[in-house]
């Protein structure tokens, strides 16, 4: 059981200095346009992963006018207390800390501290160009398998030697065969690798993925989701071999598993240009909460659930479910914001879950 | 910085072009070479143009040398059926510290990485296949840096001796001598692993 009992934000984007506890599961926050409800989320997420869930430059965490900054919340896991501190210095040099110990390498808190941030700028894992579906694979399953991140690190550096090389081969008009066949022997081997790691979690994936739409909208919409891979039907050996001519006139690499892709369809049409609003955040949620089951599985720790601006677009009956789902199904710790107060009151009276109310 | 003789200005300039050293460094250099003796300063750009003019490469290995033939290939004590294939001379100097590699080497003098503009063509690998046909080599050692690029290397010229019966190894990869196992990362430490070595071969 993993539970942020407080948090304490200093100079942090818009707070300057603030102290919040949490005593229930569910938390509920509330207030104006512009009271910094998105940057308490935010806040929470730092501690989880270092860093922003928005990119953005460090400097820019910081509240407008004032140097440095701190965040530190104190968790409760397994019945174990937890102190996560994040300092930002005047200089910009970030410091993180577990406990009293200083990480050397951030990376290695990623994942210590589970957390998903559901945000309404996410639809663009939806509407957005395949390398979004790419990236949200590829963070998922780097936690998953720590091989898998070192694979797709050497599938990109020989991928850009390999690009590098058909750019060198058309400005110089001579190819060097047998270096391009050793390149794309390097660049398949470690292809095959990921393409079949993507395939074998996206099977279990997709169904989780449906099964949590289903549940959200109590209809399945007749949406169908896809792992779409050239791959699927020829090696990628045989790809490269075959695409070689125009490879060489394109001067880069056609295909491989950096063009994979998610296909999306709602009765056998783009989802994309089919589906509502609302439709759309609802396949979101059911994407974030398939990763959340899947965290959840690997950890063997309930994340918490970060719902920014979740009724906005969802039809009270969706948001019901949605609510239920997190809030009483699942016992991981859930933050909710909202702009309306009495709506958020309502909602989660309604289920029938107690909850703090935190208006800021 | 503003200096108050272009001939310093010059000298500076020239010194912050090594490996290392920056404008500080190259001051604190050449104001140092001023306080010498003129006979002295003299003798040390002698000694460094001198060094580059007249300096050799084996034709044979590629090594430095002051004849045609290095002292390592000219060495009638050394198993001349044996080649190691190094990236450049620092890696010659670093195996030959070891004393354990008796045969001879070919210094290819860089890696593929056509990300940085070297091709096969820039290497010294036409002439390591020419030798191999000519010489009677027995085996070909790779002691190669573990990463991409030199693994694209050592599969480029096995491809292009595919022809040649040769027997070519790389060298082991794994835990650093002396180490702890705790500290090792994770990469090398699940290589050692797949790569186990009986007892018998290990206390050797």
């Amino acid at each position: 059981m993993l539970q942020l009992q407080s948090i304490s934000l200093v100079h942090f984007r818009n707070y300057v200095q603030s102290d919040f506890s949490f005593e229930e599961r569910v938390i509920a926050l509330c207030g104006k346009n512009g009271v910094g409800k998105t940057n308490f989320l935010d806040a929470i997420y730092y501690l989880s992963f270092t860093k922003s869930y928005f990119s953005r430059p460090e400097s820019q965490s910081v509240h407008h006018g004032l140097q440095g900054m701190r965040i530190e919340g104190d968790y409760l896991l397994n019945n174990k207390k937890i102190n996560i501190r994040c300092i930002v210095r005047e200089t910009n040099r970030k410091e993180f800390y577990f406990n009293a110990d200083e990480y050397k390498r951030f990376s290695e808190h990623i994942g210590k501290i589970p957390c998903v941030m559901i945000a309404p700028d996410d639809v663009a894992l939806i509407t957005g160009n395949s390398e979004e579906r790419r990236k949200f694979i590829d963070t998922i399953l780097s936690q998953c398998n720590t091989n898998y991140l070192q694979w797709l690190i050497d599938y990109n550096k020989i991928l850009q030697q390999r690009n590098s090389l058909l750019k060198a081969a058309a400005e110089h008009n001579l190819l060097d065969e047998s270096l391009l066949e050793t390149l794309d022997d390097q660049l398949s081997e470690k292809g095959e690798l990921i393409f079949k790691e993507r395939k074998e979690f996206l099977s279990h994936f997709i169904v989780s993925v449906k099964k949590q739409y289903q549940y959200i909208a109590q209809k399945n919409d007749h949406i169908s989701i896809e792992y779409d891979s050239q791959f699927l039907t020829a090696s990628m050996k045989e790809l490269l071999q075959s695409n070689r001519q125009r490879d060489l006139y394109l001067q880069r690499t056609g295909c491989g598993i950096h063009k994979d892709d998610i296909t999306f369809l709602m009765k056998g049409q783009s989802f994309k240009t089919l589906a509502s609003q609302g439709q759309r955040k609802s396949l979101l949620f059911a994407l974030k909460l398939a990763e959340f089951e899947v965290l959840k599985q690997q950890k063997h720790i309930t994340p918490i659930l970060l719902l920014d601006d979740v009724f906005e677009k969802l039809d009270a009956e969706r948001m019901h479910h949605l609510l239920h789902k997190v809030c009483v199904e699942e016992n991981g710790q859930v933050f909710i914001t909202d702009t309306n107060r009495e709506r958020l009151a309502e909602s989660l009276k309604e289920i029938k879950v107690p909850f703090q109310l935190i208006e800021l | 910085m503003q200096l108050p003789s272009s001939l310093l200005e010059n000298a500076v300039a020239e010194f912050s072009k090594l490996p290392g050293v920056g404008k500080k460094t190259a001051l604190r250099l050449v104001l140092h070479l001023l306080k010498q003796d003129v006979n002295e300063v003299q003798h040390f750009g002698e000694t460094i143009s001198k060094m580059r003019r007249d300096i050799k490469f084996c034709q044979r290995c590629h090594n430095i040398s002051d004849g045609d033939i290095c002292s390592i290939c000219s060495n009638s004590m050394r198993n001349q059926h044996a080649i190691c294939v190094v990236e450049n001379i620092r890696d010659v100097i670093a195996i030959e510290s070891t004393q354990q590699f008796n045969g001879t080497y070919h210094i290819l003098g860089g890696i593929i990485s056509p990300l940085d503009g070297i091709g096969p063509d820039q290497l010294k690998i036409e002439s390591l296949i020419h030798r191999i046909e000519k010489e009677v080599v027995e085996e070909l050692i790779f002691a190669l840096s573990p990463n991409i690029q030199g693994d694209t290397t050592i599969y480029y010229i096995q491809k292009k001796m595919s022809h040649l019966s040769c027997r070519i190894t790389t060298i082991a990869r794994g835990i650093a001598f002396g180490g702890e196992l705790e500290y090792a990362d994770e990469m090398t430490l699940a290589r050692s692993l797949a790569n186990r070595l009986p007892v018998q071969q290990y206390v050797k």
